[in-house]
């Protein structure tokens, strides 16, 4: 089976958040090189040519995004965004404890590419012991020289500064991270312009998922054809994957992208005993779910796209025959209606009010229509929101009701209460 | 605790942050970044981000405190009013409720004798259903003051909850500056932006949804409001507000 070690390689075995630990494996030598042989755009370049897509959720190509920056001689940040909390998804909380270096050298070649001398990493609140993990890691870099003034002797200069959220799942979204970490509320905002023009205190600004920038050393390490071969032409690469629900090992498992979902599932030691898996989710809380006709289907960015779902964070959550998808329905709706900002109307009222529906639902006093109108609000909430956040409840509530609708109709059949028309 | 107490309680917690917060501003081009991790400070010393520490910050990054109070009520992991020793978390989220999440919680708040966003009479546990933990691959998983603890058994919350009481609990105790009182959840904003839902969806009390009148969801609406002394930051602001004004009209009457 296709599981592969790039940027797992040790970990488990190893105490990689030692400084000397990663360096006797070859790390930083990456920064090294960069900083002393290379000009920023090569990198650019570089990166570009392997075809690596953002890792966070979007999928956006990370060279072309950084092609987006002005050409202009303001001050620039890149920030790193780990303040993962998409439903189902496990691996930045992973590279982050167990190989903060990885993730710093991947950041610090990434600052170094676009021209930025201040770097920022922004962690998710609940990550205390990643924060103390990655705190520890940096104060170790820069003792050494990796982090800091005149790197290696030269006049490169870049400084880290690391951040910690407070319990926001929208601060996962670019631009409410960016007011976050200007100490404001986690609200997006309206983009164009987009960070690359005006991001952080207004100046040009590149977020960049952890995953996507902990690639970067392996990049530079095997060059960017090595990464582009893997897999589909235009979704290549590795990719660690979360894997969780109903399978006997869920774990992070690094892919080459293009391994079937039906080699995921076996790869994660396949169904429980007796069980059978009916559906899956293949790209985090926001995405729609396959079934199990679709689990030969590849799985890389476009596959997912094309079969009206996504790839996403790489969060791969089976359910088999004894699930319950008006709970798990339910539980992702109220997570949407919780987590929004409130800024967008369709977003926080439609959520709120499909949560209170599907409460009633499962309390046994739900209506016939109720069903009927879960689709229809969630619906008419999508694409009506600054940010993606009011379009996330549609996907998986829309999959589920048309798959399983006996399922919710069962629930009001339930109902003890007739209601007189 | 008195006024008093109260007030030299806080210079000695102002000691203590201060120089924190003059590190914490310097890591930062513009001062007000340092907001979050300044709350962050105060609440690893008070246990709780008090209305004096959000008026201490607001004074250090020279920003109007409705600005800090807005920006912290955005943010559910401050809380702003005293939490028990232990903040109990388990996850609700889809791969922990597929994994045996409810009976989990369900047997928390049964143990506990509380339920969501309350804390405990003797004020050891307060209890929050919270979403993904990002630790799927071991569910159901939980935080205890922001600890990870993984594959939950009955088994090992009894055992949790028994090494707490009995003060042998790995994860350290939240710091108690002043006593918690039973509902720590600001109902008004806690980690709700919508003015439509307060009071609707109590998720202490579920099967209330089952009226498919929707009458009782309304009467929820319209009575279940924070009365306005259950909110001591606002109505100091008001006061605050009144006695600037009053200060202001004495200056202009003075000139």
């Amino acid at each position: 089976m296709p599981v592969v070690k790039v940027l797992t390689d040790g970990i488990g075995e190893l105490d990689l958040r030692d400084l000397d630990v990663y360096r006797s494996r070859g790390g930083y030598e990456q920064w090294k090189r960069a900083v002393t042989t290379m000009q920023p755009a090569e990198i650019v370049d570089l990166t570009a040519k392997s075809g690596l897509r953002g890792r966070g959720g979007a999928g956006f190509p990370t060279g072309r995004k950084w092609q987006f920056l002005p050409n202009n001689s303001r001050p620039r940040y890149m920030v790193c965004n780990c303040d993962e909390a998409e439903p189902g998804t496990f691996k930045d909380h992973m590279l982050l404890e167990e190989t903060p270096h990885q993730v710093l050298e991947g950041m610090l070649i990434g600052t170094y590419a676009i021209g930025s001398k201040h770097a920022f990493i922004y962690i998710r609140g609940e990550f205390k012991r990643g924060h103390r993990v990655f705190t520890e890691a940096l104060a170790q870099a820069r003792a050494a020289g990796l982090v800091g003034a005149n790197l290696f002797g030269t006049p490169t200069s870049i400084e880290v500064t690391v951040h910690r959220g407070a319990g926001a799942y929208i601060c996962g979204e670019e631009t409410a991270l960016l007011n976050s970490l200007e100490g404001r509320r986690g609200e997006p905002r309206l983009k164009p312009p987009f960070p690359a023009v005006k991001g952080l205190y207004g100046e040009p600004t590149v977020v960049n998922n952890v995953e996507t920038l902990a690639t970067l050393p392996h990049i530079l390490k095997n060059g960017p054809e090595w990464f582009a071969r893997v897999g589909p032409q235009r979704s290549p690469g590795y990719k660690i994957v979360s894997v969780s629900g109903h399978v006997r090992k869920p774990a992070n498992y690094e892919i080459p992208l293009g391994t079937t979902l039906r080699a995921l599932l076996e790869i994660a030691a396949g169904p429980r005993e007796g069980r059978k898996i009916v559906a899956v989710q293949p790209g985090g809380g926001s995405s729609a779910c396959l079934f199990e006709e679709h689990l030969d289907l590849s799985y890389d960015f476009d596959t997912m796209a094309a079969n009206g779902t996504m790839l996403g964070s790489g969060a791969v959550v089976f359910f088999d025959d004894t699930t319950d998808f008006v709970k798990a329905a339910y539980a992702l709706v109220r997570f949407f209606a919780h987590e929004s900002c409130g800024q967008c109307t369709p977003c926080r009222e439609g959520g709120h009010w499909l949560a209170i529906t599907l409460e009633r639902i499962l309390a046994g006093g739900g209506l016939d229509s109720d069903v009927d109108m879960l689709v229809s609000v969630s619906h008419q909430m999508t694409g009506l929101n600054l940010c993606p956040l009011g379009d996330s409840i549609e996907p998986f509530l829309a999959s589920v009701v048309k798959r399983f609708e006996a399922q919710f109709r069962a629930y009001v059949g339930k109902s003890q209460v007739s209601v007189a028309v | 605790m008195s006024a008093a107490a109260r007030q030299r309680d806080f210079a000695s917690i102002v000691a203590e942050v201060r120089p924190q917060a003059e590190r914490l501003i310097a890591q930062y081009p513009h001062s007000r970044s340092a907001l979050l991790p300044i709350l962050h400070a105060f609440q690893n010393v008070e246990g709780w981000v008090s209305p004096e520490a959000m008026d201490a910050t607001a004074q250090w990054l020279e920003v109007p405190l409705s600005v800090v109070e807005s920006t912290a009520s955005f943010y559910t992991l401050f809380f702003r009013r005293p939490v028990g020793k232990y903040m109990l978390q388990p996850c609700r989220n889809l791969s922990c409720l597929i994994d045996g999440a409810d009976e989990i919680m369900a047997y928390f708040r049964r143990k506990l004798g509380i339920g969501h966003l309350q804390t405990s009479g003797d004020g050891l546990f307060s209890y929050e259903e919270v979403e993904c933990l990002a630790a799927c691959d071991r569910a159901p998983c939980m935080q205890v003051n922001l600890e990870f603890v993984y594959d939950l058994t009955k088994e090992k919350v009894d055992a949790m909850l028994e090494a707490m009481r009995g003060g042998t609990y790995e994860v350290p105790p939240l710091p108690q500056s002043t006593p918690p009182g039973g509902d720590w959840h600001l109902g008004a904003d806690h980690g709700k932006k919508s003015s439509g839902a307060q009071g609707v969806s109590d998720p202490n009390d579920p099967g209330g949804m089952g009226d498919p009148s929707g009458l009782r969801m309304i009467e929820r609406l319209a009575h279940d409001r924070i009365p306005i002394e259950a909110r001591p930051t606002s109505e100091r602001l008001i006061r605050e507000g009144a006695a600037r004004l009053a200060a202001g009209l004495r200056e202009k009457h003075e000139d």
